[in-house]
């Protein structure tokens, strides 16, 4: 592959080419219920070829298969003078670097039989179902994936990376005198199936839709608001995501310009692409540039942006690592990725000091935003009253405008950890990326809370 | 590939099936500060199913190695499923035109044509606008091991728009589109834009008296996304076996009695049609709900051998190489009341011309809590403004109980096709 890609590279006209090809084995097994629905293994070999010139904007081809590597770059140099775009493409200089990255995987997921896949698919389901007599039914998916990448540009650059990565996904619905519930849960990690004992999640998902049976709505209301680290990482995501990524095709351009106030002294957020064991980490990016921690609201003032090389360019800045391809055949993007809220001071107890009534956010559902929007669906939810927690309440949703919502923040916990849910971020037409949050726990005051509050 | 594959499989399993599909997608988009992007994007992948000892197996590949992927196939039988699949005999296939050569040819000078046009349109100052024109042009063989060898071609083309206003007048972004198999005419270029502008055109209303529960208009774009969750109550598993609120109730009515759903692969040149399903079914058009009464379900091959019925021919192979259920072309039928005469029924009421999909506490029940953006307050059948923060929550499959009318505006949203809807029962909250 390496000599096929280099070769094109070399016979390419274009004033600056690049040729990524990823390779990914993926298997998945289905349990609805306590059976197995589906077992299944896909292998994907595909590639993405982008050419600019002096004067050109981009053209880019993708493709499956591996052959005529030489003529997709010729199709992308053909496309980017057929666009005929006014606006010249101005990349970031970036050091050259060479990066083998594939070392054996010690824990291969492909080494692993999808019959024993399955087995461990269904001993999760009967540990959802065992958990409590009143889980009606529930799903189990467990996928697996392992990519292999190449990426080279006319630069110079080689980066040859293999990486693998499980995840698994668990749905129970509880029932009770005509009262259904349903509670979502997931993990996404780095590495195989040899490793981990993924039951707890399993019964964490009976357990919160068994809470949910017994739950209130919630009264709509002003409340004050404590979110658990994975609330708050989502909403952080989302500030990070929306606010601080240049424009991307198809999305609401509303990047905040540096130096704007967004919310108090304690709010300091970023994004992490080196961060450690998380699957959206990462030596380089989809454009070779090596990625490192970025500073995006320092002390509530925007400090900077996550950029490509492109974006970088037309803004005299250096990449900060954060191009990210959405799909294999697609191009990259400046897009987030390990979004994380800086931690404060104190914990859980802390924060929920002092709040005579309120609202307490453990885990999130859906954290989507449209225009400067925002709406947070917390998945399990409980009062907050004098101080302590109480009843669990379901219904809970919080929103509004994104900055309004951000200026509300009241205290910034200590205890910070990394949120390891499979999620994905969506983000126009760029396609899907495997995200990860990391935050403490989160205090807000005054906010709006019920349903469609947002 | 395919003929290869099931050759080397017939005397090794109890049966397989086969789909091969090429895509070929050209795409270009100009950015608001006149960058154009051109890319193009070739796919080929081949899924292979087998049934072994009486389980089932699937894989994926994009590459040639027809033992690879029969080696996966296999092992994933093992693990697979126990079904006692019937694969369908061939089966003459219906006439259903899914490919347009004019599409199929349409290169970067012919998109950048039809992008521009729109962007011509749609340029003033004060707004944003981000143009993108698109098709792609395929190619989708289905064979098993009982004689069904077939395929067809098909295209989608399409172009849209996601307006901004800037300055005074802030709007959301305004997103519109047109796609179906042939591309798209300077005429729909022309809806597009007359839908931008009367989207745009109403001034925010800064004050009015708020309504609880009015009467709304759901616009053909606003009751596509509306309409979502009927969809998952139609199809699959959760209809068959699951919790869709649709479960065992074959027969009876469950909407107001002017309202009449069918799925129609058949439809001409629109984004879903095709004349035969991923399991290697023959297409055929199926009434789901006729005045108001329920008469059908969606079904593949392997639902329809877990619930006991025939496949409806809506399975679809999904890019794990498993299968699933979904529809097609959605078709709503067309009501008797005109948009002027919808509006005017409205009394004081709102105008919905778009919403925001959500999910909501359950999307499968029907409760849902939507963005509405592109709200209107309606009085005396005149538009007065816009609201701003506008929320519909509410249950879908309640509200089409009591339908208030159906609009005779048949429109094509992407593969729905509907006309307005004039709902009632949902509850508006708003914040400014």
């Amino acid at each position: 592959m390496k000599d096929a890609i280099l070769d094109a590279l070399a016979h390419s006209r274009a004033g600056y080419g690049e040729l990524r090809m990823r390779r990914v084995w993926s298997s998945r097994v289905l349990i609805r219920n306590r059976e197995v629905a589906a077992a299944g293994s896909a292998h994907e070999t595909a590639g993405h070829a982008r050419c600019c010139s002096p004067g050109t904007g981009w053209g880019s081809v993708g493709f499956s298969g591996t052959d005529r590597l030489g003529s997709r770059l010729l199709t992308a140099h053909e496309l980017s003078l057929a666009g005929g775009s006014r606006v010249p493409i101005t990349l970031a200089p970036v050091p050259i670097r060479q990066l083998e990255l594939t070392d054996a995987l010690p824990d291969d997921p492909r080494d692993v039989p999808l019959a024993a896949k399955r087995r461990r698919a269904e001993q999760l389901a009967e540990a959802l179902f065992a958990t409590d007599r009143r889980i009606a039914s529930g799903r189990v998916l467990c996928c697996d994936e392992v990519v292999e990448t190449w990426l080279g540009t006319t630069e110079g650059t080689w980066i040859h990376e293999l990486r693998s990565s499980v995840s698994i996904a668990v749905l129970a619905i509880a029932e009770e005198s005509g009262s259904v519930e349903r509670a979502l849960g997931s993990l996404a990690e780095p590495g195989g199936w040899r490793t981990g004992d993924r039951t707890e999640l399993a019964q964490n998902v009976a357990l919160g839709a068994v809470e949910q049976l017994h739950a209130k709505p919630v009264r709509p209301g002003r409340y004050s608001v404590v979110l658990d680290p994975a609330a708050a990482g989502a909403l952080v995501h989302r500030a990070v995501t929306h606010l601080a990524r240049p424009a991307l095709p198809g999305a609401d351009p509303d990047v905040l310009p540096i130096g704007t106030r967004i919310g108090p002294d304690c709010l300091t957020a970023g994004d992490d692409p080196a961060a450690e064991s998380l699957l959206a980490s990462g030596a380089c990016d989809d454009e070779g540039t090596a990625t490192r921690r970025s500073i995006v609201i320092q002390n509530g003032m925007v400090l900077g942006h996550l950029h490509s090389r492109e974006t970088a360019g037309a803004s005299g800045l250096a990449p900060t690592g954060h191009a990210r391809a959405g799909t294999l055949r697609g191009s990259p993007f400046p897009r987030a990725s390990n979004s994380y809220l800086a931690p404060g001071q104190g914990k859980l107890d802390d924060l929920l000091a002092g709040v005579a009534n309120g609202v307490y956010c453990s885990d999130v559902l859906c954290c989507e935003e449209s225009g400067d929007q925002v709406a947070l669906r917390a998945a399990r939810a409980r009062m907050i009253r004098d101080g302590r927690l109480a009843e669990p309440v379901k219904g809970v949703e919080l929103g509004g405008d994104l900055l309004a919502l951000l200026g509300r923040v009241d205290v910034v916990g200590g205890d910070f950890a990394w949120d390891k849910s499979a999620a994905r971020c969506r983000d126009g037409t760029a396609g899907l990326v495997r995200v990860s949050t990391g935050a403490p726990h989160l205090r807000l005051v005054d906010v709006p809370v019920g349903a469609g509050v947002a | 590939m395919i003929a290869r594959l099931l050759d080397r499989l017939s005397a090794r399993v109890h049966g397989a099936d086969t789909v091969a599909k090429i895509d070929d997608v050209l795409t270009l988009a100009i950015s608001p500060d006149g960058d154009t992007r051109v890319s193009g994007s070739r796919s080929r992948t081949t899924y292979l199913r087998v049934i072994r000892d009486g389980k089932i197996g699937c894989a994926s590949s994009t590459g040639d190695d027809a033992e690879e992927l029969i080696a996966r196939s296999l092992a994933a039988a093992d693990a697979g499923p126990e079904l006692e699949l019937l694969l369908p005999a061939p089966a003459p296939l219906p006439a259903v035109e899914s490919h347009a050569p004019q599409a199929a040819g349409a290169d970067a000078t012919a998109l950048d044509r039809l992008a521009r046009a729109l962007l011509e349109r749609l340029q003033q100052s004060g707004r944003r606008v981000e143009v993108w024109a698109e098709r792609s042009s395929g190619s989708v063989q289905v064979a098993n091991t009982r004689g069904v060898h077939a395929g067809y071609q098909a295209t989608l083309a399409g172009v849209g728009a996601v307006v901004e206003s800037i300055g005074a007048g802030w709007a959301p972004p305004c997103r519109v589109h047109a796609a179906g198999a042939a591309l798209p005419t300077l005429g729909d270029v022309e809806l597009l834009a007359a839908e931008v502008e009367r989207r745009l055109a109403p001034p925010i209303m800064e004050s009015y008296r708020p309504l609880e529960q009015p009467l709304i208009c759901l616009a053909p774009r606003a009751a596509a996304t509306f309409l979502r969750p009927l969809r998952a109550a139609l199809a699959g598993y959760e209809a068959w076996l699951g919790r869709s609120p649709l479960r065992d109730r074959l027969g009876e009515r469950v909407a107001d009695e002017r309202l009449s759903v069918a799925d129609d692969p058949l439809a001409p040149a629109r984004p879903a049609s095709r004349p035969v399903d991923d399991d290697g079914v023959v297409s055929r058009q199926l009434p789901l709900i006729e005045r108001g009464r329920l008469l059908g379900f969606l079904a593949d091959l392997e639902l329809g051998a877990r619930a006991g019925v025939p496949s409806t021919g809506h399975g679809w192979r999904t890019p794990n190489a498993t299968s699933r259920v979904g529809c097609t072309n959605l078709r709503i039928a067309p009501g008797i009341e005109g948009p002027a005469t919808l509006r005017t029924m409205l009394g004081r009421g709102l105008l919905i011309e778009d919403l925001e999909w959500r999910g909501g506490p359950n999307p499968l029940a029907g409760t849902l809590t939507l963005s509405a953006p592109w709200t209107y307050l309606v009085e005396g059948g005149v538009v007065r403004g816009r609201l701003e923060g506008v929320t519909l929550s509410g249950n879908v499959f309640r509200s089409l109980v009591q339908l208030a009318a159906i609009g005779n505006d048949v429109t094509w949203c992407g593969a729905i096709c509907t006309p307005s809807l004039l709902v009632e029962g949902l509850t508006v909250t708003c914040h400014p």
